[in-house]
């Protein structure tokens, strides 16, 4: 599933920076890490959302353990990553009993 | 004889997630002989998420044998995690084992929360600074109770013994994961542990985007049960008793 949760180009948030990385604007990796943190600091405590850089885009993906956490991570994207182009895998954690046992010897 | 053991870590409870795992759970007598829990069963540690697990898994007709996770240490009350669970009926397992009678055999599962450090060739070592020489043996000690955890169980004539611990102790099921992040995911003193006291089989958790699947260097095989892993509710795992 992907959710695009900003369409500004790279652009909308300036010039990229002389050094800065090609696929990045200016502090734009400084702004990942930040919604890292906040991910994990405040009421999720998520450390299993893993958000980087592809082609231009900032790609958050990983597995929650409810339908409230999930909106809550793309929540916070959006306002950690306004004005980037944002795409979301963000599922919740599957609750079915398995249909068959491993046989280990 | 078999011993049926299901196992799932990671589950991450919180007020919102109350009875998602129940239904599921309610159907273990069917397909195991036990419920292994390696970790990170709240979000936050607080008291509040334990009363949660503690509900969910709260009279179920299998025993239950749980360790902690890293989250469950978060509010800095692991003490009271601990007692929530283990008054809802949960063998909460830190450095020492406990022995389950099942009908294929006496199973005897060591269960230890486990730290980070690395695997061989890429590992922190005890040098340094002091909270560098604190990390490491935290790690350590860990692993050696579980070594000794094991030894124990041997004795007790286990028919199969089970290592249970929230970080890995191989880097097999970590596959997936950057590896730049692999000392704070597991440590290959845990697989020395396990490798050296002998076990059946080893479950952890704590690597959502790992693999399931891995095994010791000395052919112990490596189940990562996370449930962003194995992506249901829990897994059983059938052991040829001896």
């Amino acid at each position: 599933m992907s959710d695009p949760v900003g369409h500004q180009g790279p652009a909308a948030s300036g010039p990229a920076s002389a050094g800065g990385s090609p696929e990045a604007p200016e502090n734009a990796e400084y702004r990942v890490a930040h919604l890292q943190e906040r991910l994990a600091a405040e009421e999720l405590g998520e450390l299993g959302v893993r958000a980087e850089f592809r082609a231009g885009a900032v790609a958050v993906t990983g597995t929650v353990p409810s339908a409230r956490c999930r909106e809550t991570v793309l929540r916070l994207a959006r306002e950690e990553l306004a004005g980037l182009t944002v795409h979301t895998d963000v599922v919740v954690a599957e609750t079915d009993r398995p249909d068959h046992a491993e046989e280990l010897w | 004889m078999v011993i049926r053991v299901a196992a799932v870590g990671d589950i991450h409870m919180g007020p919102d997630s109350q009875g998602l795992l129940r239904p599921a759970f309610e159907t273990l007598p069917d397909c195991a002989d036990l419920l292994l829990l390696a970790g990170d069963l709240t979000r936050h540690g607080t008291p509040e998420e334990a009363r949660v697990v503690a509900r969910e898994v709260r009279g179920l007709p299998v025993p239950v044998v749980a360790v902690l996770g890293n989250h469950d240490h978060h509010d800095e009350r692991p003490e009271t995690v601990t007692s929530i669970l283990r008054e809802a009926g949960v063998r909460v397992l830190e450095g020492e084992g406990t022995v389950v009678e099942c009908a294929g055999g006496k199973v005897g599962i060591a269960g230890t929360k486990g730290f980070g450090g690395g695997f061989v060739g890429r590992s922190a070592g005890e040098f340094g600074e002091p909270v560098m020489k604190e990390f490491v043996r935290t790690t350590r000690r860990s692993a050696d109770s579980l070594h000794a955890a094991l030894k124990g169980l041997d004795e007790e004539g286990c028919a199969a013994r089970v290592a249970l611990t929230h970080f890995s102790p191989v880097a097999d099921t970590l596959a997936g994961e950057p590896p730049e992040i692999h000392p704070f995911l597991g440590s290959y003193l845990l697989a020395e542990a396990i490798d050296t006291a002998g076990a059946d089989l080893a479950v952890h958790g704590h690597a959502h985007m790992g693999a399931e699947h891995g095994m010791t260097a000395g052919g112990v095989r490596v189940r990562n049960v996370a449930q962003p892993v194995i992506r249901r509710a829990f897994n059983v795992y059938r052991l040829g008793a001896a």
